[in-house]
């Protein structure tokens, strides 16, 4: 479904990603873990276009899309939640989503008021995400681990067919990593689902296949249990976070 | 119930306002407050266009002048050369040229955002002021462009200050009518997502370069109208109206009145214009006056005029 080849990027000097290939099936759940530096933000940014790579290809749905701008993937059913949220902060939730929902019509009405269907589909999908009393709240109003519903909501809003999941339990209480974990366990089987993450638990939760960063290279691909046991990824990363 | 109340309100203020020079015959000054009021919409329809990309959409432009200009030289030069007064000939073509322009400085513009989108719509700015400078064939230079026609339309002469007063009253309800409804529309909205999160809205599959550059041609299209209109009012072109002063007079009463709101522009816009038009003739360094008052309502009420009348009245509320 999406899958990249060979990829390269270099900042300066700096080799952040040194021949990098990944491919994740439809459907597919899967993680990719790695300590800090090991390249993973920089994967997530040239997957969605914000960033090219220096060398290397990028397909999505067996389409070349190396080089394509972000918005013409999110046209081809590419979707990420940030890391660190990327909402519209005055707006109420309802109507942050409403322009997402709204996203695959465009933009140019500019005397039609947008359908009352957009709304109705942004409250529904706030109410999947456990933000149904919320709708009306601006977006800054909310607390962090609502903002963070509140983004995974934005990134739901188009209907994606790969969701990108940068951290998505960053900063959150216990209680509230569980929820969105079993919240993005619960999405449809038929989406396609990248995460990146450092809270092991959720990984082991959430992905049926781990892929290892480490210093731009995959050092390790496999189902959770194998990459648990591989030797490398407990020297370089695992053994550190688990012990 | 609410709605069609406001929809009468507006209706009735409308009226009001085109029919001013008529309910004020009576008055001593009546023909000299239809000039300054006439004065008033121009400057607002100018700082309307501009709120549309420094409040709606995000993006501070310190160029807009070069749009006004190029839709009062344009209609001028329109008339003259065509031989003919006809108001769709003068307007059309103002529309147009300041459309062109905004689309060629757009094409770049846009590309930045920030203190580099005002650094750059300055620069392009300088280079139209320079250029009417220059070309004293087309625009009369340093001379200004003088004796614009004033136009007619089917019968009806705008050369009489009422009429013409009329006409103008006439565009910027028109004006203000069309910016309501985008704000409204769904266009509307993705400029505020511009506004508030540039790169959220990417990857949400809106072209952003583009949605930017569509807001762009359009406040030029209407800095234009805005133009052709002060020509007609004054009779004269000159390169003041492609000035860096005149985009900072737009700039000042956009802050002024209230930057984001329908009507905070044309507020801004007529308290500007009555310091200067004004309040110059009684008070001793109105220009000075007028620098203060930007001052007090940066430092002191960023949301302008309107921001103030809504926390009042959100206080009355409660």
């Amino acid at each position: 479904m999406i899958e990249t080849v060979d990829l390269r990027r270099a900042f300066g000097g700096l080799v952040a990603l040194d021949g990098v290939t990944v491919r994740v099936a439809e459907g597919e759940r899967r993680a990719i873990i790695g300590p800090n530096g090991a390249g993973k933000t920089t994967l997530f940014n040239i997957l969605t276009g914000e960033l090219r790579p220096t060398s290397g290809r990028v397909r999505l749905a067996g389409e070349d899309v190396t080089g394509r701008r972000p918005h013409e993937l999110a046209r081809r059913g590419l979707a990420r939640m940030y890391q660190r949220n990327e909402l519209f902060d005055p707006l109420p939730a309802r109507d942050n989503v409403a322009l997402g929902v709204g996203a695959a019509r465009g933009p140019y009405r500019p005397f039609t008021r947008p359908p009352a269907a957009d709304v109705a589909a942004a409250d529904a999908l706030l109410e999947q995400v456990g933000l149904g009393d919320r709708v009306r709240v601006p977006a800054r109003e909310l607390s962090h681990g609502e903002r963070r519903q509140l983004e995974l909501a934005l990134a739901l809003a188009r209907r994606p067919r790969v969701l990108l999941l940068d951290e998505p339990t960053a900063g959150m209480s216990p209680a509230e990593t569980a929820r969105i974990t079993s919240l993005i366990a619960s999405l449809e089987r038929t989406l396609t689902i990248v995460v990146v993450e450092h809270d092991m638990d959720v990984v082991f939760r959430l992905a049926e296949r781990v892929t290892v960063l480490h210093e731009g290279r995959v050092i390790a691909d496999g189902t959770p249990a194998a990459v648990r046991a591989d030797s490398q990824v407990n020297e370089v990363y695992l053994g550190k976070v688990v012990a | 119930m609410r709605g069609v109340a406001l929809a009468a309100c507006a209706l009735l203020a409308s009226a009001a306002l085109v029919t001013f020079p008529v309910w004020s015959a009576g008055w001593e000054s009546s023909r000299y407050a239809t000039t300054i009021l006439r004065d008033m919409l121009i400057l607002a329809i100018f700082a309307l266009s501009l709120d549309l990309l420094v409040g709606t959409a995000g993006l501070p432009s310190l160029g807009h002048a070069a749009f006004f200009g190029a839709g009062a030289y344009a209609a001028a030069i329109a008339m003259e050369r065509a031989g003919s007064d006809d108001l769709l000939l003068a307007l059309g073509a103002a529309v147009a040229v300041a459309a062109l322009l905004a689309l060629v400085i757009g094409s770049f513009s846009v590309r930045t955002s920030g203190i580099f989108f005002l650094m750059l719509t300055l620069a392009f700015a300088q280079i139209v002021f320079a250029a009417a400078f220059q070309a004293t064939d087309l625009t009369g230079g340093s001379n200004g462009f003088a004796g614009v026609l004033r136009p007619t339309f089917l019968g009806l002469d705008f050369n009489g200050p009422e009429a013409l007063y009329q006409l103008v009253a006439t565009i910027f309800i028109l004006v203000i009518v069309i910016l309501w409804r985008i704000r409204s529309s769904a266009y509307g909205r993705a400029l505020v997502g511009l506004r508030e999160n540039e790169r959220r809205m990417r990857a949400l599959g809106y072209d952003t370069t583009r949605l930017k550059l569509s807001a762009f041609v359009l406040a030029g299209a209407l800095a234009g109208l805005g133009g052709a209109l002060s020509g007609f009012a004054l009779r004269f072109v000159s390169t003041n109206d492609v000035s860096l002063g005149r985009s900072i007079e737009g700039f000042v009463a956009v802050l002024v009145g209230g930057s984001g709101s329908l009507v905070g522009p044309a507020i801004g816009a007529a308290v500007v214009l009555y310091i200067e038009r004004v309040l110059s003739s009684a008070v001793p360094f109105s220009e000075t006056v007028l620098g203060l008052v930007f001052i007090v309502f940066v430092l002191a009420a960023r949301q302008g005029i309107v921001g103030i009348g809504r926390a009042a009245y959100g206080r009355v509320r409660r």
